[in-house]
């Protein structure tokens, strides 16, 4: 089976990795770039006070955990059995001497890779655009390298999670949508243990916080309580195995039809 | 002979559409063709016997193995489905090798495997464009090179010959015959009977999603032929024919269309109506601006044989 996945991961590592897909979302993952860019050289005409790092913060939580990890995962993940449906190319995969399941743990592992490509290169080039100075320490370069690991532990949950919903469902991109920006984004200003049914929860559990307000206005800004560093880890990498395991299972056992 | 392919009461339906119906079927090795008109339920039997679709009911054994969710029978079995889909994206060359090394073989073997099924379909000139850019005749034939390039004794074609010209169609069965030669198992579909004539005579006829009748092609073509043709004939003297066919023992109806100067004769015996039609002609006896067959077709054929 392990070569079987391996066979897999090649073929759609190298087809998708020129598609017009990946190159749009490249693009939009290093517009992250282009604003740290424009930030530093703004912060280097002294019109900017905040340091490097708390701007990085800013960018990670609202571009990249937000924003950048679910419509990547939401995208790469409805399509590992979509695209074949909509393409009608699976009889290609499933008359050739492939498990089943290996057929969605070879998509999600190149469909992993390729995205956790886009994002890290992103993220690390932003990082250092934005914090390397004189101050620069070792510790930060640990820091940026936490926050690349961070991102793509949440990449492959949300990635196994959206894989899950594209075998599961016919239709899976407007549950997909309702899920990442709905229910993930509303779901954290929940205060007590509602939040800990979210991905982003166990993500944010991993990064340092800086969000916290009270005051009448309190309620309008996200309360996160946070899980253990370790329990949120442990979580996160369950999410991968069961949404992952329950995918390939879907997949073995469910017959596609094509819309003719 | 033991069968190579068994269809043991198979039944499968899309919601309340019926697509095939009890059907009992053993396939030797050779060309056996699955004639039916579009919708017959040709395509959903050739999904089921690759395991692309499960029967409600019944069971298909390859080799004697179950083929659903057994990966290990498509290393024997090569599919080439009806759908014109492909990784546009990929270029011929890719999409064999890519396609290949799915089976597990080494790059070299992929590459060689993939230069040689181009050779066969005779699309080595082209190997290297992208399939997009590919004519219909070159899209179906990539697709049946995919089928073919591992090397398999078992070998299912859906419609194979849909959109090629005549000189690709010719390749193309003398490639199947050739298959045959080397003692392979092919299925085919197709609706048109003068293609599969042209294949084999094993025919197996399936409409309304069961099978109507089995043999080879000449008592096939006997029932075809005791099914009444409708010959529409266009001349200026269609009068003048209509009189002179009225009095043929296998003449069984005339009818005319004045305004379009067309006569329609129903015939049991369409050789012997063609035969006096020639001499009439040879003889200047009348001239002919359009012979047509307005039921010449299997949809026909087959409404006729199940008593529609």
């Amino acid at each position: 089976m392990r070569q079987e996945i391996w066979r897999v991961f090649s073929f759609y590592f190298f087809l998708r990795k020129k598609s017009p897909k990946t190159k749009a979302f490249f693009l939009l993952s290093w517009a992250a770039v282009l604003l740290a860019l424009v930030i530093r050289v703004y912060n280097l005409t002294g019109n900017w006070t905040e340091s490097g790092q708390v701007i990085f913060q800013n960018i990670l939580m609202s571009f990249f955990l937000q924003f950048l990890i679910v419509i990547l995962a939401l995208f790469y993940g409805t399509s590992v059995v979509t695209e074949e449906l909509d393409n009608k190319t699976l009889p290609y995969l499933s008359s050739r001497p492939l498990a089943r399941a290996a057929i969605v743990i070879g998509k999600y592992l190149a469909y992993l890779t390729l995205t956790t490509l886009m994002l890290i290169s992103a993220a690390l080039l932003s990082y250092f655009i934005l914090s390397l100075d004189r101050d620069f320490r070792l510790i930060d370069l640990w820091a940026g390298f936490r926050y690349s690991l961070v991102l793509t532990l949440g990449l492959a949950a949300y990635l196994s999670f959206f894989t899950f919903l594209g075998t599961w469902l016919k239709k899976p991109m407007m549950v997909g949508l309702a899920f990442g920006f709905g229910w993930e984004s509303v779901i954290q200003y929940f205060p007590g243990s509602t939040q800990k049914l979210s991905i982003a929860h166990y993500l944010k559990s991993l990064l340092p916080q800086y969000t916290t307000s009270s005051g009448k206005l309190g309620f309008l800004f996200i309360r996160l309580e946070p899980s253990r560093p370790l329990v949120a880890a442990a979580v996160l990498f369950l999410i991968v195995i069961f949404f992952l395991i329950l995918a390939a299972l879907i997949f073995t056992y469910k017959e596609y039809l094509f819309e003719d | 002979m033991t069968a190579i392919i068994e269809a043991l009461n198979l039944s499968r339906w899309y919601g309340n559409v019926l697509g095939i119906s009890e059907v009992n079927l053993e396939i030797q090795p050779g060309i056996t063709a699955l004639l039916g008109p579009n919708g017959a339920g040709k395509s959903t039997f050739m999904k089921i016997i690759t395991g692309q679709l499960k029967p409600n009911i019944g069971e298909v054994r390859i080799l004697g193995e179950k083929v659903w969710n057994n990966r290990h029978i498509f290393r024997r079995l090569g599919f080439c489905p009806e759908v014109d889909a492909f990784y546009e994206e990929l270029s011929g060359f890719e999409f064999l090798f890519f396609l290949l090394s799915l089976y597990g073989f080494t790059t070299a073997e992929s590459r060689k495997k993939a230069e040689l099924a181009l050779e066969l379909v005779e699309l080595t000139e082209v190997k290297d464009r992208q399939i997009r850019s590919y004519s219909r005749g070159m899209r179906q034939r990539i697709k049946i090179a995919q089928a073919i390039a591992h090397n398999p004794e078992i070998i299912i074609l859906d419609e194979p010959l849909n959109g090629l010209d005549p000189l690709s169609k010719r390749r193309i069965i003398k490639l199947i015959k050739e298959f045959k030669g080397e003692g392979k198992t092919i299925v085919v579909s197709s609706h048109i009977l003068p293609e599969v004539e042209a294949l084999t005579s094993e025919i197996v006829l399936i409409h309304q999603g069961k099978i109507l009748a089995r043999g080879d092609i000449y008592f096939i073509r006997e029932l075809i032929d005791s099914h009444p043709h409708m010959i529409r004939i266009k001349s200026p003297h269609f009068r003048q024919l209509a009189k002179i066919l009225a009095g043929e023992d296998y003449i069984l109806n005339i009818s005319f269309k004045p305004q379009e100067n067309v006569v329609i004769f129903e015939t049991h015996h369409r050789d012997r109506f063609f035969n006096r039609l020639n001499e009439l002609i040879l003889g200047s006896l009348v001239t002919i601006d359009e012979i047509t067959s307005p039921d010449d077709n299997l949809q026909a054929v087959f409404d006729y044989l199940v008593g529609k």
